[in-house]
Formats: C-alpha cells, sequence, structure tokens
C-alpha cells in the first residue's frame, strides 16, 4: 500500500516535468508576445529592452531552466496581461470554477444514481424508459445550446434567474464564494445546470447498466431469499457493487470539468479559469497558460489518485494480503 | 403437535414466457414434507429442479411466473400471497442456501455486516447485540474463531467456510424449511464430506426440515431419508431413498443409476452412452516428425516445478534489491514431481483444487514452462528452452474443462478444427473441408454441424467437438483436464465411452485430470494422487483404490459419498 502511494508520487512528478517541458515548448512555439506588449509604433530600443526584461532573448532551453529554477521556488511568473503573480491570478479565478464544477458533478451524481439504479431496477415501467429517453437528449444535445436554451427560458422570457456573472459573495477561509449567498446561489444555478447535463446523462446510464447487472447475479437472489428488504437491497448491496465505475466516470468528470468548463463560463460570463485562459490565448499571455496548463495536468493526477484510493475503500479485494 | 406436513406442494406449475412460447419448467409437481424431514430433489440441468426450489420460495424472476398450483407451508397457502408477507416469511419461516458460495455473497461488505442485514431483515436489533448473533450464528456452523471471521469479506475465506457463512445466514431465524440448491458442488470431497456432515448434524439438533437439491445421486443418498428424481418438469420416481436407488421402478432412475461410472465396472462401457456406433477416426498421416531418441521412455516430467510469483513493479523491485521490502510469497504449484507414462497408458492424475493437478497435466501438454524440470516425449523436450519458451511438438494435445470458453465463439467450429491441422501441415486446404467433416463424424456428431458456432450446441456436443479439435491435430498424447467436470451424468457417461473408444481406435496414451475419483478409475490404468503440488501415491488403479496407502488417499477415498448398494 506505502510502496503504491510513493510510486503514484514519483509518477506524479515525472508526469508534472515532461508537462512543464511540452507546454513550455509547445507555447513558444505560438506567435511572440512582445508584438502583443508593445504598440508597434514604439521605438527598436524599447522593443530590445522590453524584449531582454522579460528574458525572451535568452535561447529556448536557458528560458525554460530559469521558468523550472522558479516554479521550483513556488514562482510562476508574472502575467504579461494582468501584471500580478500568475499563481495569485489562478487562485482568484479558481474558487469560481471549482464551487461551478462542484455544484455540477455532485448534483449530476445525487439526481442521476438514484434514477438510474431505478431504471435498473424496474427496466419496463415507462418512468423507466422517460429517464433513459431523457438521458440520450443528455448525451446528444451540445452544451452551448442548452446552455442558450436556459438563458432564453429562465432569464429571458420568465426572468427567474440571472443570466450571467457570479453575483453576491460572501467569503469564507479567506475565499469568495458565490454559494454562501441567495443571490449568489441564484447566479449559480443556470451554469451548473447546462454542465450537469452531460454527466448527469452519464452517470444515469451507467448506474442503470450497473444495476441490471447486480440484479440478476446470486448476490441479490440470496438476500431476497434472507427477506431482506427492497429498499435494503438496492442501498446496501447494489449501491456498493455498482460505486466502483461511478466513482471513475465521477473523478474524470470532476477533472475535465474543472479544466475545461469554458463553454459554459463564456456563456454565462462567470469569471472562473476557463475564461481566463481563453482570454490568455487570445493575449499570448506566455506564463499564464504555461501555468494553467500545468495546473490541469495537476488537477488530472491529484484526482486520478484519489479514485485509486477511493477504490481500495471500496472493494477490499484490492487490498493485498488476507488479514 | 399435528401430523400435517410442513410443506405440502400441489400441482404446482412455473412457466416461463419467452419469445419462443411458454416454457413449463415447472409441470404440475406435488410432493409432501413432514417437520424435521430432509428430502432429495434429483435431476439432470434443465429438469426443473432448482425452479421448483424458486417457486416455494417465491423468487421466480421474470418472465416466469408460477402459473397455477399450491404451496402449503404450515397449513398457510404462499402461491399468490403478496410480495411483502412473502418477503416476511422468507428467511425467518423458509430460506435458502445456493451452489456458489463466492457468487451469493457480496464481496464488498464484511460477513458481520452481511449477517446484520439478514437479522435486520426480520428484527431490529443493536449493533452490539447483532454482532453477538453473528457470532453465535458462525459458531453454530463450526466456523474457527467467529469473533474474527467476523470481520472478514468473504474472499478472505475458503469456499467451505464461505458456505458455512451461507448456511449460518440461512439459520439465523431458526426456520423450518431451509431449501439447498447444489450446495456442496462446488466444493472439493473432503470438504463437500464436512458440509454433509455438518448439515446433518444442524438439522437434527434444529429440528429444520431439508429440501437438497443436487444433479449428485450419491450425495443425496448420504442426506436424505427421501428422494425425488425430476425430468423435464415432472417428478418420475419419488420414494424413500434406499428404495428408489437400489430398487428403481422408473427407466429414467435407472438410466441415471447406470449412467454412473461408480456403478460399472472399470473399462467397461457405460450403459446409455451406447447406442448409434460412430464414423471411425480419418487416417493418420504417417509420422514425419523427427525419429525418436532410441531407448528412452516414451513420457516422461522429470523432476518438474512450477512457481508463481507475481513480478514486482519497479519502486518494489528496488526495495527488494536494497532489503527493505519482503518479496510477496511465491506460490509453488508443482514442487519436483516425476511422472513416467508407458506408450497407450492412460494415468489418472487426482487431487482436489490447488493440489497442483492441472498446473502438471499444463506441463506436461507444452502450455506452461516448468520453473525447473524437463518434460520429454520419446526422449524430445516439450518445450524449447530459454526466456520465452516455444512449444516443439504437435504431439501433446489437451482437451479442457470448459468447452464453451475453449472454443472460439465467433469462429465455425468447422474452421475452429481445421485451423490447427491447416497450420502444422498436417493436411492441405482443399482436404481441410472433409477432414473436418470426418472428424465431426468420429466424435458422434453430425458432419454437417460444421458450419454452425459454439453457442448453438449443447453442453455435451461441445465438447465433442472440442475432443474433435484435439484430436486433429493428431496427437499420440492426449491431456484431458477435467473433461466431463462440467456435464451431466448421462453427457458425463457419452464422453467417457467416447475417450475409451477413441483410446482404443487411435492406441492414445492419456493423462486424465479429475477430482472425480470415480470416473478416474473407470478410465484409467495408472493412478497418481497429488496432494500441494506433489504426487503422494502413485499406482495401478485397482491397488490405490482398493488398499491405499498414504494418509490423504485414505480420506480423500472416505470422503467420497457412495450409492447405497442393493441387498440383492
Amino acid at each position: 500500500m506505502l510502496t503504491h502511494v510513493i510510486e503514484r508520487i514519483l509518477q506524479a512528478l515525472a508526469v508534472m516535468l515532461v508537462m512543464s517541458a511540452l507546454v513550455f515548448v509547445g507555447v513558444y512555439a505560438i506567435g511572440n508576445p512582445i508584438d502583443v506588449l508593445i504598440g508597434p509604433d514604439v521605438s527598436q530600443d524599447i522593443r530590445l529592452d522590453t524584449i531582454a526584461r522579460y528574458g525572451l532573448d535568452k535561447p529556448l532551453w536557458e528560458q525554460y531552466f530559469t521558468f523550472l529554477d522558479r516554479v521550483l521556488h513556488g514562482d510562476f511568473g508574472r502575467s504579461f496581461v494582468f501584471g500580478m503573480p500568475v499563481l495569485e491570478l489562478i487562485l482568484s479565478r479558481l474558487p469560481a470554477t471549482l464551487e461551478l464544477t462542484l455544484a455540477a458533478v455532485l448534483g449530476a451524481a445525487l439526481v442521476g444514481i438514484p434514477a438510474g439504479i431505478y431504471a435498473g431496477y424496474r427496466p419496463d415501467s415507462p418512468l423507466s424508459k422517460l429517464i433513459m429517453a431523457l438521458s440520450i437528449l443528455g448525451f446528444s444535445v451540445p452544451t452551448f445550446w442548452i446552455g442558450l436554451v436556459l438563458i432564453m427560458t429562465f432569464a429571458v422570457e420568465l426572468q427567474w434567474l440571472p443570466a450571467g456573472g457570479r453575483g453576491e459573495t460572501a467569503r469564507l477561509f479567506g475565499v469568495e464564494w458565490s454559494f454562501l449567498t441567495p443571490n449568489g446561489l441564484s447566479h449559480l444555478l443556470l451554469p451548473a445546470l447546462n454542465l450537469a447535463f452531460f454527466k448527469l446523462a452519464l452517470m444515469t446510464r451507467l448506474a442503470r447498466a450497473g444495476t441490471r447487472e447486480v440484479m440478476l447475479t446470486d448476490t441479490v437472489k440470496f438476500a431476497r431469499a434472507a427477506g431482506i428488504p427492497e429498499s435494503v437491497i438496492l442501498r446496501r448491496h447494489v449501491l456498493r457493487l455498482i460505486s466502483i465505475p461511478l466513482v471513475t466516470v465521477f473523478g474524470l468528470e470532476f477533472a475535465s470539468t474543472l479544466a475545461f468548463a469554458v463553454v459554459t463560463e463564456t456563456i454565462f460570463s462567470w469569471p472562473g479559469i476557463g475564461k481566463l485562459i481563453i482570454d490568455s490565448i487570445q493575449s499570448l499571455d506566455r506564463p499564464v497558460m504555461v501555468a494553467y496548463l500545468m495546473l490541469v495536468a495537476f488537477v488530472f493526477i491529484m484526482i486520478n489518485f484519489l479514485v485509486d484510493l477511493t477504490y481500495f475503500a471500496l472493494d477490499p479485494r484490492l487490498r493485498k494480503g488476507r488479514a | 403437535m399435528t401430523d400435517a406436513p410442513l410443506l405440502e406442494v400441489r400441482d404446482l406449475t412455473t412457466q416461463f414466457f419467452t419469445r419462443a412460447g411458454v416454457v413449463r419448467a415447472v409441470d404440475g409437481v406435488s410432493f409432501c414434507l413432514r417437520r424435521g424431514e430432509v428430502m432429495g430433489l434429483v435431476g439432470e440441468s434443465g429438469s426443473g429442479k432448482s425452479v421448483t426450489g424458486f417457486s416455494i420460495i417465491g423468487l421466480i424472476d421474470p418472465p416466469g411466473r408460477v402459473a397455477s398450483g399450491s404451496v402449503k407451508l404450515d397449513g398457510r397457502e404462499l402461491v399468490g400471497l403478496p410480495a411483502d408477507e412473502l418477503r416476511s416469511l422468507r428467511g425467518r419461516v423458509v430460506s435458502m442456501v445456493f451452489q456458489d458460495p463466492l457468487m451469493t455473497l457480496n464481496p464488498v461488505l464484511t460477513i458481520g455486516e452481511q449477517i446484520r442485514l439478514a437479522i435486520e431483515a426480520h428484527r431490529s436489533m443493536s449493533a452490539a447485540e447483532a454482532r453477538r448473533r453473528a457470532i453465535a450464528g458462525l459458531a453454530q456452523v463450526r466456523i474457527p474463531r467467529p469473533e474474527a471471521t467476523v470481520d472478514f469479506y468473504p474472499h478472505q475465506l475458503s469456499g467451505g467456510m464461505r458456505q458455512r457463512v451461507a448456511i449460518a445466514i440461512a439459520l439465523l431465524h431458526r426456520p423450518k424449511l431451509i431449501i439447498c440448491d447444489e450446495p456442496t458442488t462446488a466444493l472439493d470431497v473432503s470438504i463437500q464430506a464436512e458440509i454433509l456432515a455438518e448439515m446433518k448434524e444442524l438439522v437434527a439438533e434444529l429440528g429444520t426440515a431439508l429440501i437438497w437439491i443436487s444433479h449428485d445421486l450419491a450425495t443425496v443418498a448420504s442426506i436424505a431419508q427421501h428422494v425425488a428424481v425430476m425430468r423435464l418438469g415432472k417428478i418420475v420416481e419419488a420414494g424413500p431413498t434406499l428404495d428408489v436407488l437400489t430398487r428403481p421402478q422408473h427407466a429414467y432412475t435407472r438410466a441415471l443409476l447406470d449412467a454412473l461410472p461408480s456403478r460399472a465396472r472399470p473399462g467397461e462401457f457405460l450403459l446409455r452412452g451406447g447406442g448409434v456406433p460412430d464414423a471411425a477416426p480419418p487416417a493418420r498421416k504417417p509420422a514425419a516428425a523427427a525419429a525418436p531418441v532410441q531407448g528412452a521412455p516414451y513420457f516422461v516430467a522429470d523432476r518438474v516445478s512450477k512457481r508463481f510469483e507475481s513480478r514486482p513493479r519497479a519502486l518494489r523491485a528496488l526495495g527488494q534489491k536494497l532489503g527493505m521490502l519482503q518479496p510477496p510469497p511465491a506460490v509453488m504449484a508443482v514442487d519436483e514431481v516425476s511422472l513416467t507414462v508407458p506408450r497407450g497408458e492412460a494415468l489418472g492424475l487426482v487431487g482436489e483444487s490447488g493440489s497442483g493437478k492441472s498446473t502438471l497435466g499444463r506441463m506436461a501438454a507444452g502450455i506452461y514452462a516448468p520453473t525447473s524440470g524437463t518434460v520429454r516425449l520419446e526422449g524430445l523436450p516439450v518445450m524449447s528452452e530459454g526466456a520465452e519458451p516455444k512449444k516443439l511438438t504437435t504431439r501433446v494435445q489437451t482437451i479442457f474443462q470448459d468447452p464453451f470458453a475453449s472454443l472460439n465463439p465467433r469462429m465455425r467450429i468447422g474452421d475452429g478444427i481445421a485451423e490447427g491441422p491447416l497450420a502444422h501441415g498436417l493436411v492441405d486446404k482443399s482436404a481441410s473441408g472433409a477432414y473436418v467433416r470426418d472428424w465431426l463424424a468420429a466424435v458422434g456428431l453430425d458432419p454437417a454441424f460444421a458450419e454452425r458456432y459454439p453457442h448453438q450446441f449443447s453442453g455435451g456436443q461441445r465438447q465433442r467437438v472440442a475432443i474433435a479439435r484435439a484430436l486433429a491435430m493428431q496427437p499420440d498424447l492426449v491431456i484431458c483436464d477435467e473433461p466431463v467436470a462440467s456435464l451431466d451424468v448421462s453427457i458425463q457417461a457419452q464422453i467417457i465411452n467416447l475417450l475409451m473408444r477413441l483410446r482404443a481406435e487411435l492406441g492414445l496414451t492419456l493423462i486424465f485430470i479429475s477430482h472425480d475419483l470415480s470416473v478416474v478409475r473407470h478410465l484409467c490404468d495408472r493412478v497418481a494422487v497429488m496432494y500441494r503440488g506433489r504426487i503422494v501415491e502413485e499406482g495401478p488403479a485397482g491397488e490405490v483404490y482398493d488398499n491405499p496407502q498414504h494418509d490423504y488417499t485414505r480420506r480423500l477415498l472416505a470422503a467420497v459419498p457412495v450409492l447405497p448398494e442393493a441387498a440383492a
């Protein structure tokens, strides 16, 4: 178990290192940020001076090692555009995306898993057929279109909910959160709903497939033969047995949404990191791009690691050795 | 106390509504069971014996349902009872034990949690009290150290212990009736003997009635006072066990008994397998292989061992090198075993699961490379040496236990049979069709079946296909790894007859691996008994069976349930 954890941490470090090199080279291969940083009408002297100030005149490998050295000291550089440390910039935007993603993924799991279990438990009932039909819709309709429809319906026509922004926020652990105020919550609802649709469909279908399979096993038959009520069988036996694929997808979806909630954040002008990265790419803000992509790699590795640990908690057969 | 029967089943009919029409899995079954009585329900697969059990307990899954008839338990009608009332009876008044405890216990819950769920199904209890009850329940079924076992997960227990846990759960609420559906079929003979003895004691102690469903007449004979024989959904014969098994009235019961190898003289064709004589196997191609080494014995496995160890991952390997970590224990499946088989002999390899008999068979067949030692056929090695050993000869072939798993489901069986001979030039492409058809005829199948896929065959037919595929490679030595273990007795008899006939006609040498001692006795000239990776006893079949020398062999033979002999 301990060797497993150490191995994963070493793996994570190696992945981060490779990622940093790839991102660095990749980002430096596109465009020249100097043209964005300074106007075309400045003199050649100022131009060269700016290039030297940002260290852009040095060879690529030297720039990379300077960058690595700074990263090891916790310094990801300063944003060209915002003129503030990149880490601070990203961390200021991260909570917005984090709460949006958590709301979407948790909501999808809390609705999708029970719906899927029901659909798997009674595959022939009309409600199950409706659930499955809706889940196909959730898979196939593009996110941006659902977002627009949501805004049209709830913000424009009914005027129940705001169409964009974070609304009022409240402070917790030194960070501003929307979900702590009623107004912020009303701003959170539509984008979270929009992000949740696809995940909801995925969770539902996964839970249904698992439940149908487990319901046919001797484990369930034996539990029924012992007179255990159906609701207990579903909660205690079935839910535990179908949980591993659900946790896997939950983790993957959580990570990918955290990193790539771009479309929804743009539609609902949600000031998260998705919007930040799009803006940075447009203005060739290299330090932000590099730091962001490394953060994404880090998040994926960490979440996968947590998912692995959850496997051990969920399935005793994976723990090594006999008691 | 009244003399009314505990269970009264009358004209029970259970139907399955399928696309192909209505199937009557149980067709007008009637029987009675008194308190504390043990009844055996015997039949081959598809006879409806399990469905009868599920019908009584009210657990028929759609598309099946009890169509008509009555099941009275303690005077109360169960058929047509609302689902919730049925549930409140299950586990409390009537409970059930299934075949494979690995499938029935939930792998992700501890034994204690599973017992608690079963307790809470019928009465509320504090966690501490439930735990006490769970430990007491485990102790009742003779599980050693129940205080520790209660926190185990099913995979940490052996098969026999798992089945004891399932029995403990079935006994929790002191039910009046327990239905056991093939409860010892998945277990080794010695474990089966223990469970049978314990079950008998428990039933006598608690006064519980038992319905023991099994395909194995001998097991049923050792526990049941009454027996009912089922065929195609109907009970064809019922009565006291001794009467039915020693003086069977119905032709089907007689046929079932006659198909048992333990009732025939060794080496004789089993009754019920006879009938149509099969076509002769096709002619062999003259041996083009390398000349045998003169003077070498026919088949020799010389001090072969097989060790299974998991390959450590990078970090763990480093840790082991530095002496910081202990390497995981390796499993010595076969431990320096030597074996010699003369040409034309049939050697039986018997032992319980985990004894290493299959591993030894696979080394003999050139599937596993031995960790040490050599395997030679006529002095020539079966496998090459080196880091990635390859099989060198086609003269050794294997027939596996499960033909469904060993035949490619997406390949026509004709192509499957022709594949090997074509690849090794035993037959050319133009002649392969006729060659396959000849082999199918030789194993008693219609040659036109070559066009079919494996799922279109029954279990017995599939095993015939597997035999044809192995023999089409024109082997001299055939390793049979439990080839009849998953088959019904009458099909088993046919396959045994087929193997005996082909062996005589083709002059084959056989290594026959089986856990079933009676089958081995019937088919083999010599027997080797394996225990924990070693051969503990070896000798002519008759001698080993009649006069076992090793302690383990004696225990093994004593554990086999025997049919009562006719008094006449």
